[in-house]
């Protein structure tokens, strides 16, 4: 017999647990990637229950299915075009009635569902006592309690699923019911949509209408116009009637629906544990306290990943490179021999980048993200990070991108519209990542003082301001406000914190290695072509005469495209000594870090790049990142050598 | 007792008011446009809508942006949206 096959959608509000229980229905049989096309990430899973193979989607965290984001525009249309058997909405039963809102949008769309009543926990901490069988009622949907980070109820949940796949269910919804001024002239604009072939039902298109939601409007448009014209007209009256826009009476009698039902779901009591996340919140958010808490969990986890990542770094490195000599002997020095060791060394480069920086940096990052830290230095950063058109959540891949660039480039995500994940991004490719902090350590830091090493840093952020905020003013557009959910702090996920992390793992290892090894490939085969020292020559005008360096760093900068680090790697092996002080003058090595800081981003963040926003954006900023490295080297140099006259 | 309508942002810090409008600038043509209808629907989906009751948790230092509580949720606000949001505070 045949599998039969079942497509379940989860679908909720952000930071409600969706992923965790993501994570118990689908155990280790994942996939995410992105939505064809889309910056937003679509994570899929199978799982055998019952004689059914389940395909389960995981929609993103969204308060509204409205087009305000790309997230919210995908999330409807898969449900309305793709038809999944059963939505399966999972609600924070600490905050009811945002999430009811959330719901009622979903039945609106009028698919099958059954409801999550996830952290129940968290309530009754709360003193939120919620009457389930009532709210099942109210809403005309079966509601399961949950404590997902526990793993309590998901076996029924999954049950009631495919129950109601079985039985049938839509049938039986409470339907959701507006004031008679706007159901009037919603019913009147239904007929008119029965009309015309649409994928979304008929009722919500006339809602979505007379709220005004842009793409609806556009594709109505094209079938018949007269029905937005309608809608325009019907809006406008309603409009006229309440005094506020057709949207917002409409926002807001759904909103009322939703807190009507919560009300009679749910009875407060006195809570019952001392609020120990309030006063934690109480003193991360503090005006005060509030910066030198974020700045002694940022400098720890720095200074902790560095430590352990530079320790796991050099072990590894030394591992595989004693393997050098037994594995030419293997193949031989000749061309092959080199060909092959050097698609090993840009693996190797990979891997000792990604095990000892991404891996530790992601683990602690998802830690603060699940457990809400990360929405609190959001906040505490917003002012800031809004002199550069972004606002605080841009803040995170800004963090990020110290472990590596690349991460950080894919986690700009998080910005809402394309315009900030351009802006975030750029920013994110100038922040100093590990391999640059080896340079800027093991150069200036080592033969200058930490002074100077601090220094740089400083300017760098510097540099990230300013740039960015020219970029902001020159990309044309309205920067958006922050607007997030804070929600109360809890003990992570451990499981979902460590698959979270395993997935960006693969995922840097799809985007980053083939390029790493191409262009190793490629640096090795100029090498042995003997084209190294003819391009040098041809850079000395800019790395000798403009630059004032010596000529053989422009061979080392070619290689730093790869992996920043290996800019110093090189010049110890061409130069044939580790100690810099002996072949470049101080000010030759700032100069020098600088332009390695600065001067193209790696080839694996480019690749991330071009994979997020296409390969002539990816362009511009490489290009004017080589430009503005050299003319800041050059100038830095005129200025440096100036001051110690 | 004195009824004023305010900015969300005139707002002490603990003090509760009552969401009156939202102007979204620019006058009426230009206020529907894109980027203006998206800043209201937003503010909207997330439970600020007229007559809900806003309290103002703190803000941040430098102008930064507002907590503040809105249907059993915590927000984070940016100030310039904040700034927008009329609400009648009773003193």
């Amino acid at each position: 017999m045949a599998k039969k096959k079942l497509l379940i959608a989860l679908a909720g509000n952000a930071n409600v647990g969706k992923s965790v229980i993501f994570n118990h229905l689908t155990g280790l049989h994942q996939h995410i990637g992105n939505w064809p096309g889309k910056t937003v990430e679509k994570a899929e899973g199978t799982l055998h229950f019952k004689g059914y193979t389940i395909d389960i989607i995981d929609l993103p965290g969204i308060y509204s299915l409205s087009t305000y984001s790309l997230e919210e525009l995908i999330s409807r249309k898969y449900i309305a075009v793709e038809k999944p058997d059963v939505v399966i909405n999972v609600v924070d039963a600490s905050v009811l009635e945002r999430n009811l809102y959330f719901t009622l949008q979903l039945m609106e769309l009028e698919t099958p569902m059954v409801i999550a009543l996830n952290q129940m926990d968290m309530a009754k901490r709360k003193g939120i006592q919620i009457d389930v069988e009532k709210l099942e009622k109210l809403l005309g949907i079966p509601v399961i309690p949950t404590v997902a980070i526990k793993g309590v109820g998901i076996f029924q949940l999954l049950e009631k699923a495919v129950e109601v796949v079985e039985k049938g269910q839509a049938a039986k919804y409470v339907s959701v019911k507006y004031g008679e001024e706007v159901e009037e002239r919603i019913a009147k604009l239904t007929k008119m949509v029965e009309e015309v072939q649409f994928w979304y039902p008929p009722r919500y298109v006339a809602i979505k209408l007379l709220e005004g939601d842009e793409e609806i409007e556009r594709e109505i448009k094209k079938l018949n116009p007269q029905i937005v014209s309608t809608a325009k007209k019907l809006a406008s009256e309603i409009e006229k009637l309440h005094g506020h826009s057709c949207s917002t009476v409409i926002t807001s009698e759904r909103y009322e629906i939703a807190g009507c039902i919560a009300r009679e779901a749910q009875k407060l009591v006195s809570p019952i544990k001392p609020k120990l996340g309030e006063s934690l919140h109480n003193i991360t958010t503090h005006k005060i306290m509030g910066y030198p808490i974020m700045a002694f969990v940022l400098l720890l986890i720095f200074y902790s990943i560095f430590t352990f990542g530079g320790y796991l770094s050099d072990l590894l490195n030394n591992l595989f490179y004693g393997w050098e000599p037994n594995f030419l002997s293997l193949f031989g020095t000749e061309i092959v021999g080199k060909l092959v060791w050097s698609v090993l060394e840009g693996i190797i480069a990979g891997v000792t980048i990604a095990l000892p920086y991404i891996v530790p940096f992601y683990i602690i990052l998802y830690f603060l993200e699940d457990s809400g830290y990360l929405s609190r230095i959001a906040f505490l950063m917003d002012n800031v990070m809004h002199k550069m058109g972004l606002h605080g959540k841009a803040f995170i891949p800004l963090i990020l991108g110290y472990g590596c660039n690349v991460p950080a480039c894919l986690g700009c995500r998080i910005m809402e519209t394309q315009r900030e994940r351009l802006l975030a991004a750029f920013a994110t490719t100038l922040v100093p990542c590990a391999a640059r902090t080896v340079i800027i350590l093991g150069l200036v830091g080592k033969y200058l003082g930490i002074q100077w090493a601090l220094t740089l840093y400083i300017f760098d952020l510097a540099v990230i301001f300013i740039l960015g905020r020219l970029a902001f003013k020159a990309l044309p557009g309205e920067p958006t406000a922050l607007i997030m959910e804070m929600s109360d702090y809890r003990w992570p996920h451990i499981k979902t914190v460590l698959k979270q992390t395993w997935f960006r793992l693969t995922e840097f290892i799809k985007i980053a290695f083939p390029l790493i090894i191409v262009g190793s490939l490629a640096i090795k085969l100029a090498e042995i072509l003997g084209l190294l020292e003819p391009i040098a020559m041809m850079l000395s005008p800019i790395t000798v005469a403009w630059l004032g360096l010596p000529a053989i760093t422009g061979i080392t900068l070619i290689f730093g495209v790869l992996r920043k680090e290996l800019t110093l790697v090189m010049l110890a092996t061409l130069f044939g000594t580790t100690n810099f002080a002996e072949i470049l003058s101080p000010i030759q090595m700032v100069v020098f870090t600088l332009v390695a800081m600065f001067y193209i981003p790696c080839i694996a963040t480019i690749a991330a790049l071009t994979k997020e926003f296409g390969w002539k954006k990816a362009l511009y900023i490489t290009i004017f990142e080589i430009i503005f490295a050299i003319g800041l080297g050059g100038i830095a140099f005129r200025i440096l050598t100036l001051l110690t006259f | 007792m004195e009824k004023r309508e305010v900015p969300l942002t005139a707002l002490k810090d603990g003090e509760t008011g009552i969401v009156i409008s939202v102007k979204t600038g620019h006058g009426r043509g230009r206020g529907r446009r894109r980027g203006m209808w998206g800043f209201e629907k937003r503010l909207m989906d997330m439970g600020l809508t007229p007559g809900t009751k806003v309290t103002v948790v703190k803000s941040a230092p430098f102008h930064g942006p507002l907590e503040i509580l809105v249907r059993g949720s915590r927000l984070a606000l940016g100030r310039g949206m904040a700034e927008r949001i009329f609400v009648e505070i009773e003193r």
